[in-house]
């Protein structure tokens, strides 16, 4: 065991050079680089001096543009623009085949694969190679701006990030050429930006309040280790629901009765442009002018803090939510860091301010945050800094289980279990001669397999045949600081080993572990899931009624018959799914109908404007 | 310059005395030195085979760290280097008076949940708690350091079906507050 190289704090055994090492902040709607320069972590560039990098990817014909030119790209070509391919990391064909017609580019499952690629005129493409090549830009603009060798990079992902979707950001490095130092928690980045190690002890509160997920992690700092005690969030809530919020203001205040999607993109356009000037101004005009629509109207700051303080409760409650994982008080934070965009917006500072006793922390660029402290991270590793005590401690983000008898997921280990950690279980075999097991990893926080996340199954094999109940299989589960998983076997009495790393076959969506998370809490009180099953129900019967009135009246007119044969599929499977289906499983064929149904839910609007147009026009002549 | 002996007991590790007391700041102060040491962000530039070995180290140093604030942990993991022989989860407690007590908390912690001032009784269900934990704890050292190890494995027990109802009470509380 004398293998590790430990040097003592200052006396390292080579004479230091200095490595070039960058952070880097693979966001899903932009990405950022930085580096620390002279002491300083300072976000790099690109030629236009121009920071963010548009987290997207155009497929031109023989060429390939990134960033601002190819989000330029995305109205006039949606199909050959590839963006926030963040939420695709670590998902499987069948989660992708699910998402179907929510994406705006076309997925292909090659046979035999569980990777979906992104079918664009240049080849099909899977998320790991979209990112690479977001990845590479950013080396590249590194390379250039430093002009030096680029030795390594830390990368950040959401602290909910599970086993798949960190592999998936590890295997995009690779991919990349990159020699990836570590994977860092996004609020841990924040927390090393604000310089908090250098600290005195205490507890930190990271609020990231982004365009449309929230996170909130709770920090424990002590003499330079950062640990994450707990994160939470919501991954379905963000400055989006502002704008939309704004937007149904807009909407009631000017009495739009027939909303097109061009009017519903105008408006949102003009909510988000009042949000953010109600940041500085304590009113905001807003007008919405075109042909067939002129209103201007004054929104006031304190209309539109009552209009998102709903929203912003959400993210109080899972806050309090995450503390009380973390077995603290909101009176117990010593500092509270703001992150994303959205925490701009002055009421969430107060309101976030009032919850913890103290006024957040917001002097860094919340956008530029992130990227800042990954990169003072990676300034550490490199080496660069021997005397650094800086040491940034992770906790397991999901439960990791095992399938036992019923379906049952027995837990392995718990979320919020400090890692890297292992685990060994022993088992032993059930007939005569059994030379092999498999067993089913899942994660998740429920009692049922299927309410949890498969993340392989696998065999061990090669056991010497002993009597049933005799052999002895130790099994060990070894998760890395990265949170990545491998897994050990061994029969006990014959020391005979087989070593099994598991390859995620699948990936959660952040959604997906936001819901299986609240669906742990809501377990707990039957009566609560119960109603919520009902109101499901409810739901999916009401959107079977108005798709079903909707094709009778002019489905024939309006529809050819392979978009006609594609809603009712997504009809079809609500309706089977009725009485059976989950919550979950009911919320999202209620989504997949509703998208399903999109284009014709906007073609029946252009239709109705046209007859209302029609007829004006009649009367007009007739006066 | 020196990996830990893997051989050491947890206690020996965090150099503390094998004591069911423990001064939490030098645990803590302990496992930082050593994870500042072995976790594998100070290997990033080692070789593969030290990389590793590093993930297992700091595993073990988790694990170990994990064992000793948990107070029931501590207790039984006390009796496993003493020696003792700890019968599994399943085995049931023959303590008929113990038995009614459990009984009639799970009874109270339920009772909160209909209670119109239910935090209330949580609250006073807590104290109430606390101080049986803390008695059980005096009464396990007690044992234990009278060398009646039969004695303190019983205790440890007790110790662990009180932690069980105060996790549950916890669940409680958060949900009552809305949690």
């Amino acid at each position: 065991m004398a293998l590790l190289q430990i040097s003592e704090p200052g006396q390292s055994t080579a004479p230091h050079q200095h490595r070039f090492a960058v952070g880097i902040d693979l966001g899903t709607t932009n990405s950022l680089a930085a580096t620390v320069r002279s002491g300083e972590a300072v976000c790099l560039a690109d030629e236009q001096g121009r920071k963010l990098l548009p987290s997207v990817v155009h497929f031109a014909a023989g060429d390939k543009l990134l960033g601002y030119e190819a989000l330029a790209m995305q109205a006039n070509d949606p199909l050959n623009t590839i963006a926030s391919i963040k939420r695709l990391m670590g998902r499987a064909s069948e989660d992708v085949s699910r998402l179907g017609n929510t994406l705006p580019y076309e997925t292909v499952i090659p046979a035999g694969s569980k990777v979906p690629r992104i079918r664009t005129r240049s080849g099909d493409f899977s998320a790991v190679e979209i990112s690479a090549e977001i990845l590479r830009v950013l080396a590249q603009r590194a390379a250039q701006s430093v002009g030096d060798e680029l030795d390594g990079v830390v990368i950040t992902v959401p602290a909910y990030f599970d086993d798949a979707q960190r592999q998936a950001t590890r295997d995009a490095a690779t991919l990349a050429g990159l020699k990836l130092y570590r994977l860092l928690n996004e609020p841990t980045a924040a927390a090393v930006a604000y310089g908090l190690d250098q600290n005195n002890d205490g507890t930190v509160a990271v609020y990231d309040l982004g365009g449309g997920t929230f996170d909130i992690s709770v920090l424990r700092l002590n003499k330079g280790v950062f640990e994450v005690l707990a994160t939470g969030g919501d991954s379905s809530l963000g400055g989006d629901d502002m704008d939309h919020a704004i937007g149904e203001w807009i909407i009631s205040a000017a009495g739009f009765v027939e909303i097109d999607a061009r009017l519903a993109r105008r408006i949102l356009i003009a909510a988000r442009k009042a949000k953010e000037s109600l940041t500085e101004a304590e009113s905001a005009e807003i007008s919405i002018a075109d042909r067939q629509h002129n209103w201007s109207g004054t929104l006031i700051r304190s209309n539109f803090e009552g209009l998102v303080k709903g929203l912003l409760t959400r993210t109080l409650t899972a806050c309090r939510r995450t503390l009380r994982d973390a077995g603290l008080k909101a009176t117990d934070i010593d500092e509270v860091i703001m992150v994303g965009g959205s925490t701009r917006v002055p009421l969430v500072q107060s309101m976030v301010g009032e919850l913890f006793a103290r006024k957040p922390m917001c002097d860094l660029d919340p956008d530029e945050v992130v990227a800042l402290g990954a990169a003072i991270q990676a300034d550490v590793l490199a080496g660069n800094k021997p005397d650094s005590e800086m040491l940034l401690l992770d906790v397991l983000p999901l439960s990791l289980g095992i399938e036992t008898m019923g379906g049952l997921s027995e837990k392995i280990i718990t979320r919020n279990t400090a890692i890297p950690v292992s685990r060994a279980q022993e088992f032993t075999t059930f007939k005569d001669g059994q030379t092999a097991m498999s067993i089913h990893v899942v994660q998740g926080e429920r009692e049922l397999v299927s309410d949890c996340r498969s993340l392989a199954r696998f065999e061990l094999r090669g056991f010497p045949p002993m009597t049933a109940g005799a052999a002895r299989i130790r099994v060990t589960y070894q998760v890395d600081a990265d949170g990545l998983m491998s897994v050990t076997a061994e029969e006990a009495t014959s020391g005979i080993a087989a070593e099994i790393v598991v390859k995620p076959s699948y990936g959660l969506t952040d959604g997906e572990i936001e819901s299986m998370l609240r669906a742990s809490m809501e377990h707990a009180r039957d009566d609560i899931e119960l109603r919520m099953h009902k109101e499901q129900q409810v739901e999916a019967s009401r959107v079977i009624e108005a798709i079903d009135a909707a094709l009778v009246n002019d489905g024939e007119q309006l529809l050819n018959p392979k978009e006609r044969k594609l809603i009712v599929e997504h009809r079809d499977a609500l309706a089977t799914a009725l009485e059976s289906a989950t919550t979950e499983e009911l919320k999202r064929l209620i989504r997949a109908v509703e998208q399903a149904s999109e284009f014709y839910v906007a073609r029946r609007m252009n239709q109705s404007v046209r007859q209302a147009l029609t007829g004006k026009q009649i009367d007009e002549v007739d006066v | 310059m020196q990996s830990p002996d893997l051989n050491q007991n947890y206690f020996e590790l965090f150099g503390l005395p094998a004591a069911f007391a423990l001064d939490r700041a030098r645990l803590l102060a302990a496992q930082q030195r050593l994870q500042s040491s072995y976790h594998p962000d100070r290997h990033v530039n080692d070789n593969d085979r030290d990389r590793r070995l590093s993930v297992q180290v700091a595993s073990w140093i988790n694990q170990a760290y994990e064992t000793l604030q948990d107070p029931v942990k501590r207790s039984r993991y006390l009796l496993e280097i003493s020696g003792a022989d700890i019968p599994d989860d399943s085995t049931t407690t023959a303590d008929t008076e113990f038995l009614m007590e459990q009984i009639e908390l799970r009874e109270a912690v339920e009772a909160c949940r209909e209670a119109t001032d239910g935090l209330e009784q949580c609250q006073q269900i807590e104290n109430r708690l606390t101080q049986r934990a803390g008695e059980l704890a005096d009464e396990f050292v007690d044992r234990f350091e009278a060398d009646d190890l039969a004695g303190a494995v019983v205790l440890s027990r007790k110790m662990q079906f009180i932690q069980r109802i105060q996790q549950q009470l916890d669940e409680l509380q958060f949900e009552l507050e809305g949690l």
